[in-house]
């Protein structure tokens, strides 16, 4: 379970103050498909990043399974990132200059893990996205929703029990988003917890958690239960 | 993980691969000049002292005071290759282009001129100051005139007299006017001693007959003369020469030296150059001896040779060109013997000065240290430079790679990790110039001492690359290499995550 609890995040843009997060107080369960909704701006990434341990916030605490993500060190977020916590962008966000398969095996590879170990787990993976016959070309050659397979191939390599999107069909087609809708579904229902940062009502209607914000403040929390969040 | 870096590092120097080997071509120029000028450094070192080592520690070499001792230090092959020389050289009258430029290192000859002979040979060892046959006589009389007449050193009286002596010689040198049958004009002649000839051949280039014999006896006007020599003034053995106004017999022609085909080749290039003169005359005191041993006196060629004992009674100026050369018995002390030649030298009332081959050697030591440790430094300033080209390259690495690194940290990078993976990609850099650097040094080390030998006097020499270069010039780069890119890579490592993915 991820909880936030009175969670503020100030950004200085410049000699400007952005209050992204203003006493944010959430609790996102385990095993359910989460999503996040707001209009740009409204601290939807943000807290996102936050659970992923991304960055940190400036008040408040965020406990993911009991630890303090806030608490913990760079080198403690670092392994947090390696080992609980896969991600998944809007922009793909794959390294240009390497293969799919490489791009997918780089986490195993930064935990240690032998060579070999690291490309059977990253072919399985690619596999599993049905990009196993394109696993050997750069992120260049592949479409856009080639690349945000090999993203979510990325972001389960280590088979971390939470997923983080955000915007994850936000650069794709209708019909490419629906596909990355029902691979994260069926991630859920592998038993991970998937967080969903999105404006995309499609996901919102799958959601089994829906979390809106607004101005950095969580304005409602609605569960498929009918449980009603702390605003 | 290192294994892993290094693969992330060589993609990342693959695909951005223009920049990568501009970078790495400003770290191989830096190396290659490091390389280059150690190896020879070390190689004109090496050289120098192997000649040292072939003449031996246990020399002393004693040269006459005053200008007898700055002439000693030309006595072979400096005065016509290194410029003017002074004293008689110096004396002689200006040229009227009977002198052939560019062969330096050889006997030239001309067709016009005054001699008997009807051919003026003028040879190279004159130098600028080359002279006319129409005023030999002149030039040879105020040449005579200009030198000291000082006393020989009795080397039998020295060896009596200093314990710990086993040989000693004398060699002398000076400028004649000779007449021979094919050519005339000015040439250097050798005066060596016949108890040098004996005891030091070495110093003479092994003083070979090709035909003919040696000097017979001390009373005959006999002259052994140089293969250049022979063959410009059209002499065979058996041949009678004049040699200042005295007819010579020619006893034997020398054996070309090993010298002759670097040096003239050094002449006809015009690089005779200032390294050699540098080497041996910034020795201060010790000039004329450094002089006369680094350059071995092994060019025999362009030299008549006529015993001393001869030459003093025909010449009286002859003393003020001669050194002497003596060697020391095994384990006798070295500034015990020095001060006691000296005094002997005093006793016969002979200005001289002895230097120990040990402290010549050890004096261009010094100074060929000093050269390699300027050239060095010059060298790694063009390494910096090579590793401040390689800062900007990682600099703007990790400014292009923003978002990879927001993306390496997001997937779970250390903060480490992301350090290491630009100190490995940078370290790379280094090291891939170091070794094509190393590799290019090597070759143009090897052409370097190719044309720099006959040039520095040192005859052909190899560079050396020890193993302490090699490896220190591998790690040098690579360590150069890691610390240009460290702080860009120390950048790198502190970025933020999120600030890292949202850089475009």
């Amino acid at each position: 379970m991820i909880t936030f609890h009175d969670v503020y995040k100030t950004y200085l843009m410049g000699e400007t103050r952005v209050e992204a997060l203003q006493g944010v107080t959430v609790e996102l369960p385990e095993r359910r498909l989460a999503v996040i909704m707001g209009p740009s701006g409204s601290g939807k990434s943000t807290l996102l990043h936050l659970a992923g341990c991304l960055d940190t916030p400036t008040r408040g605490r965020v406990h993911y399974n009991g630890t303090d993500l806030g608490a913990l060190s760079s080198r403690g977020r670092a392994d947090f990132r390696a080992q609980s916590v896969g991600f998944v962008f809007q922009k793909f966000n794959l390294i240009p200059n390497l293969t799919a398969l490489r791009n997918v095996e780089i986490p195993l590879l930064l935990q240690n893990k032998p060579a070999s170990e690291a490309r059977k787990r990253a072919l399985d993976a690619l596999t599993a996205v049905e990009l196993g016959d394109r696993m050997h070309h750069r992120p260049s050659k592949l479409s856009g929703g080639e690349q945000q397979r090999v993203a979510i191939a990325r972001s389960l390599i280590n088979d971390p029990k939470l997923i983080l999107a955000d915007e994850p069909t936000g650069n794709l087609d209708t019909q490419t988003g629906q596909r990355i809708l029902l691979l994260l579904k069926s991630l859920v229902e592998k038993g991970k917890t998937v967080v969903v940062v999105t404006h995309n009502p499609e996901i919102a209607a799958s959601a089994d958690t829906l979390v809106l914000l607004r101005d950095g403040k969580v304005e409602s929390f609605s569960t498929s239960h009918g449980k009603e969040g702390r605003v | 993980m290192t294994l892993h870096l290094i693969k992330l590092a060589i993609n990342n120097i693959r695909s951005r691969r223009t920049r990568s080997w501009l970078t790495i071509l400003g770290v191989l120029i830096g190396v290659t000049a490091v390389v280059s000028l150690l190896s020879i450094g070390t190689g004109v070192e090496q050289a120098v002292l192997q000649q040292f080592k072939d003449i031996g520690y246990d020399i002393i070499v004693i040269t006459s005071g005053g200008a007898g001792r700055a002439f000693a230090g030309r006595a072979m092959g400096g005065p016509g290759l290194d410029g003017p020389p002074d004293g008689a050289d110096t004396a002689l009258p200006e040229s009227n282009g009977a002198f052939v430029p560019g062969q330096t290192g050889q006997a030239a000859t001309t067709t016009s001129g005054t001699s008997s002979t009807g051919r003026t040979f003028s040879p190279g060892q004159i130098g600028a100051s080359s002279s006319t046959t129409a005023a030999n006589s002149s030039a040879t009389a105020a040449a005579q005139a200009s030198t000291r007449a000082e006393s020989v050193v009795d080397t039998a009286a020295l060896l009596k007299a200093v314990p710990g002596l086993v040989e000693a010689g004398n060699l002398g040198t000076r400028v004649v006017s000779v007449d021979g049958p094919s050519a005339s004009g000015f040439l250097r002649v050798t005066t060596p001693s016949l108890s040098f000839l004996t005891a030091f051949p070495s110093i003479l280039g092994g003083f070979k007959i090709a035909s003919g014999t040696t000097f017979t006896n001390t009373t005959e006007n006999e002259v052994v003369i140089g293969a250049r020599s022979a063959g410009s003034l059209g002499v065979n053995v058996g041949d009678a020469l004049t040699v200042d106004g005295n007819e010579f017999t020619v006893v034997g022609i020398l054996a070309p030296s090993k010298a002759t085909s670097a040096e003239s080749s050094a002449a006809a290039n015009g690089t005779r150059n200032g390294t050699t003169r540098a080497v041996t005359s910034t020795v201060g005191g010790i000039s004329g001896g450094a002089s006369l041993l680094a350059r071995g006196m092994t060019n025999t060629d362009d030299s008549l040779f006529v015993l001393q004992e001869r030459a003093v009674s025909l010449w009286s100026s002859q003393a003020a060109n001669s050194f002497t050369i003596v060697r020391m018995a095994t384990g006798v002390k070295v500034a015990e013997v020095m001060t006691n030649i000296s005094a002997e030298l005093a006793a016969q009332g002979v200005k001289a000065t002895p230097v120990s081959v040990q402290q010549i050697a050890a004096s261009i030591q010094g100074t060929l240290g000093m050269i390699e440790t300027v050239l060095a430094s010059i060298a790694a300033v063009a390494l910096i430079v090579g590793g401040v080209g390689l800062m900007n390259t990682m600099y703007t690495s990790v400014l292009e790679r923003t978002r990879e690194i927001g993306i390496l940290k997001a997937v779970g990078a250390r903060d480490g990790q992301v350090m290491a993976l630009f100190l490995v990609d940078s370290g790379l850099m280094g090291l891939i110039g170091g070794v094509l650097g190393l590799v290019l040094g090597g070759v143009l080390s090897f052409f370097g001492t190719r044309l720099l030998g006959p040039a520095l006097g040192v005859g052909s020499f190899q560079p050396v690359f020890g193993a302490t270069l090699i490896v220190g010039v591998l790690v040098a780069s690579f360590v150069i290499g890691a610390l240009s890119g460290a702080w860009p890579a120390w950048r790198a490592s502190r970025l933020n995550p999120v600030e890292a993915l949202a850089a475009e």
